[in-house]
């Protein structure tokens, strides 16, 4: 048994590897800069070069400290036409208009000279002194750098070249930076002269070493370390810590609810196959089952929580009782608003549960041995308890390692519809505000935590069932 | 001889034609493949039931059928004439209309009756003919119409994320089951050429053509199917230039050996993956990074995390079909491993599979309808049930909001459960009467 147990932590090993990767390649993808909103920067355009100077050296400084200015992994296989620093254009936007148009044309020495001409123009335009009579002028100009940077596209290259050439012409004050504007168009115009499209068919592997986004990550990781959140600055341990203790609450609560109900409501149902109240508890479940949760919260919410009907319960987060409010108090005041999230949280497993066991005695109950209880007098009730039950119990224990995936994804609309702090609400607002290291974590934690539900149900499978062995001698 | 037929005779009706009668004798069941096959029609005449233009028009002295030109103009096959460009439909004068059923489109807005109006509230419409039967949204949307266009929606995410997730489901369980860890025998030649060609295919149809695709994903559905289509083929060829040249490598002794490949391992650790990460984190956290959210790539991510069922049920089925002896007599008749695992093995095996994808169709819908209530993966101008749904947290007195197609998604998931209970009693011996 112990041997079977260390097998299956062991199996965790490449498994959690696995999600981890995923989870990284989720988060490289994400549009949306996090040194950007660390910064709050607005691209307003507004201020001077020493101030542009000074927030674009925050920017670098930042996206070092946060390791983000390091190759993503231990290897890349790309092709020929992107070079093999890439990574060091820091600014994802600039890196992915670059990237393709790496795609397009394949000579990165042309692109990387345009990009630099782009930016020399870019910054110039920010060394002209202020005057209300270019004003409008000089922002428009500057959008149109800024959109420059961004742009991979012949058409629209072309036309903000243009723009910026009509620009130029017409305003006297920016006669000084024509330079800049005529390298960038004639370092465009080399870009197309010296197309070569073959080089992103010629495949290249780069290797890295140790010192990448990843391995740092991961490093971190397993010493629990698990960096800072981007929105409030906290360490991620705490705000998840946090955020955990909630949702494993609210999940365990749910778990033992659904089976403490469902058990007998299965069995009952189960023994009294056939009969009215049998086929209306089936309906019911039936229907129970398949009601989406948020549809049956908004419904609550909507009905039961002010608005314009009924006012019985409190409608979101858990109270606000501070601390040092007596525990009694503060224990009936949080179950009070636990009522309908922890009822919408747990219907449906209930309900699946309660389906699994009613199945689970009609399996047992038509055996032989059920049969030879009867005839040799023992009461109803013992052979549904004793004989037909326990027997059944099997395929209800295994289900622990569906219901827990299930209550944990759950978490995640229950969680926001009626805004407790539990994971899948800190996960979804992370998400939507791309504040990855969050994501991270809690999806390790999440996979962790489903990983444990299986393996547990596995030895409470193997206690229940003495056939069942781990130790792979056969039976 | 004459006894022999004659025993033979009940049973000697097919396996499909027995699962048949017993689906009949469900009433239940048979009644909610019904209500689904009305949702699909539901859904497949949806223009001619709510739209905006009228089904039958004369204007100025000319007839016209606007829904059905509408067809055309999308696939740029006409133009509409001058008058109707860029026109409020029902504003204009027309010498006779017939309007659809329900007269406005999802995307309509109708500024008099904003502000969430109820179906039972007074209503500031023309007439009868263009009250809102189920109300509107805050913005003067019409949520009849939402919903009948919604059905379309919901049936075409559950549809489309399930083929994906068979397709893939079948294809890796059907290995991991027939194969085992030692059935699949390979010579060292083609495993090395097998990898390293399948990495350079996957170099050439996808890593090259990434942009490609990508672009195409947003667009539509079909110019990404096809774009698929084409890296498929590219990385097929791939895989086929491989086997041509194993030939040439297998003269060697070394490369010619032949060993073991083990699907099974393969194919049971990646669902394992699978399963511990919390479908819906995964599916919440990759809509959540699309760029431009689509209904599509919220499809295609629901049927890239939803094949684990459908592969543990065909492999635990050819598990047991490949013992069976009418695959030994098969093999006995010298059969290609192929063409025994594509005729005679999988056709067996897939009938639990019909059981997965009912049941998965409903959740697939109901999964599509949560990422739309959050208002993640769904284009904000799309309106689906769950976003009409959402749409009642923000005005908390409009019941029909949360009423209507919180209802339409419960029943559709119901039905869809239902038919797949049905297929489980069915197919199952044990539970026949």
């Amino acid at each position: 048994m112990l041997k079977y147990i260390l097998k299956r932590v062991l199996i965790f090993v490449p498994t959690l590897f696995a999600i981890s990767l995923l989870t990284f390649i989720i988060s490289l993808n994400a549009p949306g800069d996090p040194v950007d909103m660390m910064l709050n920067q607005s691209n307003s355009g507004q201020g001077q070069s020493a101030q542009k100077l000074a927030t674009e050296k925050a920017y670098i400084s930042l996206k070092h400290k946060l390791g983000l200015d390091l190759p993503i992994f231990y290897f890349s296989f790309s092709n020929a036409s992107l070079p093999d620093t890439m990574y060091r254009i820091v600014k994802a936007q600039h890196r992915y208009a670059l990237e393709r148009m790496c795609d397009e044309y394949g000579n990165w020495e042309s692109i990387s000279a345009y990009y630099l001409t782009v930016r020399n123009l870019d910054m110039s335009l920010y060394s002209v002194p202020k005057d209300s009579s270019i004003a409008l002028d000089l922002q428009r100009s500057k959008d149109f750098a800024a959109s420059l940077l961004e742009t991979y596209d012949q058409l629209k290259t072309n036309v903000i070249l243009s723009n910026l050439e009509y620009i130029f012409s017409n305003t006297p004050a920016f006669a000084s930076l024509n330079v800049y504007l005529q390298a960038a168009r004639s370092s465009y115009e080399e870009i197309q002269k010296n197309k070569s499209s073959y080089r992103k068919y010629i495949p290249r592997l780069q290797f890295y070493g140790f010192n990448n986004q990843y391995h740092n990550w991961i490093v971190n990781f397993i010493h629990g370390d698990f960096g800072i959140s981007y929105q409030d600055k906290r360490p991620v341990a705490s705000v998840i810590w946090d955020a955990v203790r909630w949702t494993m609450l609210i999940s365990s609560l749910s778990i033992l609810l659904s089976y403490i109900v469902s058990i007998p409501v299965g069995v009952k149902s189960a023994v009294k196959k056939g009969t009215r109240s049998d086929r209306v508890t089936t309906t019911g479940l039936f229907m129970l089952y398949s009601m989406p949760p948020f549809w049956i919260a908004t419904m609550l919410i909507m009905f039961f929580c002010g608005g314009d009907y009924f006012d019985w319960f409190p409608a979101f987060g858990l109270g606000t009782l501070p601390d040092d409010a007596p525990l009694m108090q503060r224990l009936t005041d949080t179950s009070y608003h636990l009522i309908l999230p922890l009822f919408c949280w747990t219907y449906t497993s209930f309900a699946f549960l309660s389906r699994q066991m009613r199945g689970g005695v009609l399996n047992v109950i038509g055996q032989d041995y059920i049969r030879t209880a009867r005839a040799k007098g023992v009461p109803e009730k013992q052979v549904v308890w004793r004989h037909a039950f326990r027997n059944s119990l099997l395929p209800i224990i295994t289900m622990f390692a569906n219901i827990f995936p299930l209550v944990i994804s759950g978490s995640f609309i229950i969680e926001w519809i009626f805004s407790i702090p539990g994971m899948g609400k800190i996960t979804l607002e992370a998400l939507i505000a791309r504040n990855y290291p969050i994501v991270f974590t809690e999806m390790m934690f999440a996979a962790i935590l489903t990983l444990i539900g299986t393996l547990v149900a596995d030895i409470l499978y193997a206690a229940v069932d003495p056939r069942i062995s781990f130790s792979g001698k056969s039976v | 001889m004459n006894e022999v037929t004659d025993k033979r005779a009940p049973s000697d009706e097919s396996f499909w034609s027995n699962v048949k009668k017993h689906f009949r004798k469900n009433r239940v069941a048979v009644y909610s493949l019904r209500g689904i096959y009305m949702l699909v029609i539901l859904a497949l005449i949806a223009d001619f039931i709510a739209n905006e233009k009228p089904l039958i028009a004369r204007y100025k002295g000319e007839t016209y059928f606007p829904v059905l030109k509408g067809y055309a103009v999308d696939m740029g096959l006409s133009e509409w004439p001058k008058d109707f460009q860029n026109i409020q439909w029902k504003d204009l004068k027309f010498d006779f209309a017939i309007f659809p059923p329900v007269p406005y489109l999802p995307k309509n807005i109708d500024y008099n009756n904003s502000q969430s109006v109820g179906p039972f509230e007074s209503q500031d419409v023309k007439s009868w003919r263009w009250r809102h039967w189920l109300g509107t949204d805050e913005l003067g949307h019409d949520v009849t119409a939402g919903m009948i266009h919604g059905t379309r929606i919901a049936l075409t995410v559950g549809l489309v994320s399930m083929s994906i997730a068979s397709v893939i489901g079948i294809f890796l369980g059907a290995m991991a089951g027939y194969y085992g860890d030692t059935r699949l025998k390979m010579s060292r030649g083609r495993i090395i050429l097998n990898c390293i060609f399948l990495i350079m295919g996957i170099f050439y149809s996808f890593g090259s053509r990434s942009y490609l695709l990508g672009d195409a994903l947003t667009t539509s559905l079909g110019s990404f199917f096809f774009e698929m289509f084409i890296s498929l083929l590219i990385l097929s060829c791939f895989m086929f230039a491989a086997r041509l040249l194993s030939g040439l490598l297998n003269r060697l002794p070394y490369f010619a050996k032949k060993i073991s490949v083990p699907v099974d391992i393969i194919v049971s650790r990646s669902i394992e993956i699978m399963v511990s990460i919390p479908t819906m984190f995964l599916i919440i956290s990759i809509a959540a990074i699309v760029s431009k959210p689509s209904i599509y790539i919220t499809m295609v991510i629901i049927g890239l995390t939803s094949w684990t069922g459908i592969a543990r049920f065909i492999r635990a089925e050819l598990l047991r079909v490949r013992n069976l002896e009418y695959i030994e007599a098969a093999h006995a008749l010298g059969y290609t491993e192929k063409r025994t695992l594509l005729r005679h093995a999988i056709p067996n095996a897939l009938s639990p599979v019909l059981i997965s994808i009912a049941f998965g169709i409903a959740s697939a819908i109901l999964v599509e309808s949560s990422l739309s209530f959050i208002g993640i993966g769904v284009p904000p101008e799309t309106m689906t049930w769950g976003s009409l749904l959402a749409a009642a947290r923000v005005s908390s007195s409009a019941w029909w909001l949360a009423v209507f197609p919180g209802f339409a998604i419960f029943i559709t998931v119901t039905l869809c459960n239902l038919v797949g209970e049905g297929l489980t009693d069915a197919l199952d011996p044990r539970l026949r009467k």
